[in-house]
């Protein structure tokens, strides 16, 4: 396994690598140029073009790629367009939040999704479960901002008991993580239950029960062992779209993370700072990855790697 | 504990989904109202019983529009690519699933990092990109759309073919020259049902609210036409106003995640082998 | 990583509280034989939230509503503009032309900056030459027509230019003047930025904040009323109300007409608007069949309606036009409403020979509030008269593009006079280097009118826009359905309020209960 994990660690690099060009050629096939974003309506072509040669967009692309890698090396990754300070220092200030935001989100889908699917497997055909199920259609069908913007009437606006946006405490982060979780919960509750749903009916679980052990012990044993891949590969996925695609919530809660930098970055065709979260993203979500399949190989010893 | 049946609710899910489905096609003979020309005077009615008439029963839209009728017609273009877009995203991820965990090695390192790679870029980014290249075709659209939902069905289907290949009955009947291959699909495929069912009647949703967050590229449903997704961000500045306008497009939504996800569990019950 | 969130965030506080008590305390020190006198010592403090991000410090470097109200606080400009359009001395006591090609500029004694430097004249010289030279700048090309600025002593500027700069002084409204000794080092100060504003900096979030306290020794004597200042950026309009309905800020901007009646609704809150000095002006491809021709151009004016537009969509809250330039600014004048007569439009069409036309209207997402929904009015008016309208709803970098690359007939916009002059709107739309990847506008009539316009002398300046804006609007150069409403929200607390008429949010004389 200690060659397998080596061999993975040095494809994640290459992976890195190789996402950073994709995402430096990319940026610049998208049409339409900073320049032209950053100026007024009323700027004339040439400031135009005088400023995309000054944001050094007008050399050869592997030019601008070996001065950016370069850079990076050193760990300058250029000047936001937009904001004119360093790339990576707008991206680190807003990296709190949205981890904040992610972990906390995450935990509560766990927790949440996984008592909701167990209680509905547990008790299916009951209450429970139909309860179970109007929640899991509404978490998976419901559109971010609807919920978030009903969240923030009810609870900011009409009871005053929560904030209505903003991050400045620990209170301001109850609505966008229910709001960010409601989905990701719902398919985890769903996960969850069905795959207890099954092993609960294969024959060692109605062995075990014969030997005498109480319901309870082998539910939890047997069956939540394997109704954790799914869920967990469902977890390994979220947290890396999160990282840069939480910006409905981020728009509606005016959540000073990178969700809704990253877009506004690329509409603005702000190359550094969307490199920059990009490769950061990245790297997170590769590392990510390598700890589910690493986790895989714990909880189920039956999958060894060759 | 009491088992499950089946039997009633999948068939409620079917039927419930049935309805929908009908009921967009027959879109033009069950609302007689005209889904795209506005009529000012009649801006932001309330539906039937929260103060509006029977000729506009669930109200009408920012200009005057009949919702009934959007969200009828609506239907149609949204039912098809948001159900293309799942089948082509389920497919395309079972098909790389299956590949990454039976043959392993680099065809496995290949997909799953190229997984890694797309899943960095957001999706609205590789969207741009897209429309850049081959335009704003429907397809291109269903595209985009399965782009975002591969990957989860693709690392589920991978993960449980890693589980059962090295299963020792499944390593002894290799032994014995049985092909390993052959087993492993009739063992991995019902095991791997299930959670690529409610997988893929999770996704209608996403693909919905997507393709409505996509409108803007000119990928989508360009206005007046109407879709469920652009009801829906039409109707997100008039949440405190005129609440109908985003909930009622959102409530057909749910209806058709409730449907699938009876009809999924239903499927899910009544293939697997292990609960007969 | 957790812990720094909070621990920024104390810092700020206690920045904040530092600068809040320097404030107070310096007042009170203030008071003493001229006690009686005195204005009542600042308090409170004030959160705006506006829709607009403010992305940079740097007077220059921007041409943003939102970054100009924020840094209006910290920065003061030569001159100002008054919401009726009057320019008022700021930095500058007065100001007149010495010749069609120089300004003078009498400068404002006994002000300093927040560091404690005096302002005079270098200031001045360093401010102007820095935009007009560092070409990275955003407001650089507004000012290559500037020859030279010479110090005439301490406290007088003359400025001379290549051309007839008749804005300048309404261009200065928008640039703040700096601190020479910001020379070399200034992507560190505009980090922290010192000016000669009713503020001072405190601390700045990219993209979610600004905070500012008051200048204990500010200029102007009563101002800033109140201790603190922040802007909140809070783009999504329903979360901006909520904050103000909760009470969590005391000003939005940009407020919708159909957001009108929830807020009048709200306790505490209370409603203003007033005309905007922002026409809607959608462009068409003047180079481009069928639009190049005049006669469609009227064809789809008749065709509009406008009033209905501001009726029924708008709710009352747009003006019709009645000339390219809105009310108030110089250039100003009255050429009657545009009708709305489709029958018309029919006839002009169908004797012109044109049937079946079809026409890409190119909007950029999310510019303009209910963009959308008039654009699909105007398509199903323009529908009647058998125009079939796609609407291409994009995003802006694609839109500009496909208007660069002039694949479009009509493109939805707008031009707000920022600096209170229609100067840069004539130069930049109706001549036709300025309009070469743009409308591909090309009358040299009108530009000849253009250059005459530039000249310092209001009278002739009135009287040549007039005849330029007379050929144009019959022309139907453009398409100008209304003028725009700025409607703002603020809590009741607030007194002393200004609803302007150029979106900018200026709180320095505002006070909270």
């Amino acid at each position: 396994m200690r060659a397998y994990f080596a061999r993975r660690l040095g494809q994640s690099a290459l992976t890195l690598l190789g996402t950073s060009v994709l995402v430096f050629l990319i940026l610049r096939v998208l049409p339409g140029d900073p320049a032209k974003m950053l100026l007024p309506e009323g700027a004339p072509q040439s400031a135009i073009e005088e400023l995309n040669r000054q944001l050094g967009l007008k050399e050869p692309l592997h030019v601008q790629y070996a001065i950016f890698l370069r850079s990076v090396f050193r760990g300058d990754f250029g000047q936001s367009f937009q904001y004119r300070a360093p790339a990576l220092q707008v991206v680190v200030e807003r990296l709190p939040a949205t981890i904040d935001l992610t972990l906390v989100a995450m935990a509560l889908t766990v927790a949440a999704g996984v008592a909701i699917g167990i209680v509905a497997a547990v008790r299916a055909g009951s209450r429970y479960d139909y309860a179970g199920t109007v929640l899991a259609v509404l978490g998976q069908s419901l559109p971010s901002f609807w919920l978030g913007i009903m969240l923030i009437l009810l609870f900011g606006v009409t009871l005053h008991w929560l904030p209505t946006s903003g991050f400045q405490g620990w209170r301001y982060l109850v609505l966008p993580t229910v709001t960010l979780a409601a989905y990701p919960t719902a398919l985890v509750a769903r996960l969850t239950r069905s795959s207890l749903l099954e092993i609960l009916r294969q024959d060692y679980v109605r062995t075990s029960r014969a030997k005498g052990l109480a319901e309870r012990t082998v539910v939890l044993r047997h069956a939540l062992r394997n109704a954790t891949i799914p869920v967990l590969t469902v977890i390994g996925l979220q947290i890396g779209t999160l990282l840069g695609g939480a910006v409905i919530t981020e728009s509606v809660f005016a959540w000073p993370g990178i969700g809704k930098l990253v877009v506004d970055a690329i509409f603005f065709r702000d190359f550094p700072v969307v490199q920059t979260i990009l490769i950061l993203s990245a790297s997170i979500f590769i590392g990510i990855n390598l700890l589910v399949d690493l986790l895989y190989v714990v909880i189920d010893p039956r999958i060894r790697y060759g | 504990m009491t088992a499950r049946r089946p039997g009633p609710l999948a068939a409620v899910g079917a039927a419930l989904l049935g309805v929908i489905v009908i009921a967009s096609a027959a879109a033009p003979l069950l609302s007689a109202s005209n889904p795209v020309k506005p009529t000012f005077s009649q801006r932001l009615r309330p539906p039937l019983g929260l103060g509006g008439t029977a000729s506009h029963p669930l109200g009408t839209d920012n200009l005057g529009r009949d919702i009934w009728a959007r969200l009828l017609h609506g239907g149609r273009i949204s039912l098809v690519l948001a159900t293309s877009a799942v089948l082509l995203a389920t497919g395309v991820g079972v098909l790389a699933g299956l590949l990454s965990g039976v043959m392993g090695g680099l065809v496995d390192d290949l997909l799953m990092r190229a997984a890694d790679v797309q899943l960095t870029f957001p999706v609205i980014m590789l969207a741009i990109a897209i429309v850049s290249v081959v335009g704003t075709s429907p397809i291109a659209l269903v595209g985009v759309l399965s782009l975002s939902g591969w990957v989860l069905h693709a690392r589920t289907v991978r993960a449980n073919v890693l589980t059962v290949w090295r299963l020792d009955y499944i390593e002894a009947a290799g032994a014995l020259g049985a092909s390993r291959h052959r087993l492993v699909l009739r063992h991995v495929l019902p095991n791997v049902l299930a959670p690529i069912l409610v997988i893929a009647s999770s996704q209608f949703a996403t693909m919905v609210l997507l393709e409505s967050g996509l409108s803007f590229l000119g990928m989508g449903i360009q206005p007046p036409a109407p879709s469920w997704g652009t009801m829906l961000s039409e109707g997100r500045d008039y949440l405190s106003n005129a609440w109908w306008l985003g909930t009622v497009p959102g409530l057909a939504i749910s209806a058709v995640v409730l449907g699938a996800n009876l009809l999924g569990d239903g499927l899910r019950d009544w293939l697997d082998p292990q609960s007969r | 990583m957790r812990a720094n969130v909070t621990r920024l965030e104390a810092i700020g506080r206690r920045e904040l509280l530092v600068g809040v008590g320097a404030a107070l305390g310096a007042t009170a020190l203030r008071l003493g034989p001229a006690a009686a006198q005195a204005p009542a010592a600042p308090k409170g403090e004030i959160v705006a939230g506006v829709s607009e991000r403010a992305l940079t410090l740097d007077p220059a470097n921007h041409y943003s509503i939102s970054a100009t109200s924020v840094l209006r606080h910290i920065f003061d400009p030569l001159v100002d503009v008054t919401n009726d359009s009057k320019f008022v001395p700021a930095l500058a006591e007065s100001w007149r032309p010495v010749s069609n090609t120089a300004w003078r500029f009498v400068l404002r004694k006994g002000v300093t900056f927040h560091d404690g430097t005096p302002f005079n004249a270098d200031s001045v010289i360093f401010t102007i030459k820095r935009v007009r030279d560092n070409t990275k700048l955003i407001k650089a090309f507004a000012y290559q027509d500037v020859e030279n600025v010479e110090k005439d002593g301490d406290y007088a500027v003359t400025v001379t230019t290549k051309r007839p700069f008749g804005s300048l002084p309404a261009h200065l409204t928008m640039l703040g003047m700096l601190p020479p000794a910001g020379a070399g080092r200034e992507e560190e100060f505009f980090q922290k930025p010192v000016g000669t504003g009713p503020f001072r900096f405190v601390k700045w979030t990219h993209g979610e904040s600004v905070t500012m306290a008051a200048n204990p020794t500010y200029w102007k004597k009563g101002v800033p009323k109140v201790a603190a200042v922040s802007f909140r950026f809070i783009t999504e309009l329903s979360t901006r109300a909520a904050a103000l309905r909760a009470g969590e800020i005391h000003v939005i901007d940009r407020v919708t007409p159909d957001m009108v009646q929830t807020l009048k609704a709200s306790p505490g809150v209370r409603v203003l608007d007033t005309p905007a000095i922002e026409a809607q002006r959608w462009i068409f491809q003047l180079a481009k069949d069928p639009v190049k021709d005049p006669r469609v151009r009227k064809a789809i004016s008749l065709a509009i309606d406008r009033n209905a537009i501001i009726k029924d969509l708008l709710l009352g809250y747009a003006r019709p036009v009645d000339s390219p330039v809105p009310p108030g600014l110089i250039g100003h004048t009255s050429f009657g409403p545009k009708p709305y007569d489709p029958e018309k439009a029919k006839a002009i069409l169908k004797q012109a020979g044109y049937q079946n036309l079809t026409l890409d209207f190119v909007l950029m997402k999310d510019i303009y509030p209910k963009q959308l929904e008039i654009a699909q009015a105007v398509a199903a008016m323009l529908g009647e008269v058998g125009i079939q309208v796609n609407i291409k709803n994009l995003e802006v970098a694609s839109a500009r593009e496909i208007r660069t690359a002039g694949t479009y007939d009509l493109f939805y916009s707008g031009w707000a006079h920022m600096p209170h002059d229609p100067d840069w709107y004539f130069g930049q739309w109706f001549t036709k280097m300025g309009a070469e990847k743009l409308t591909r506008f090309d009358d040299p009539k009108v530009e000849q009118l253009v250059a005459d316009g530039r000249v310092p002398d209001p009278k002739v300046r009135q009287a040549k826009y007039e005849e330029l804006e007379r050929m144009i609007w019959e022309d139907e150069t453009e398409l100008w359905p209304y003028y725009s409403v700025a409607i703002y929200a603020i809590s009741d607390r607030l007194q002393g309020f200004e609803a302007r008429r150029d979106y900018y949010v200026l709180l320095s004389e505002v006070a909270i209960r």
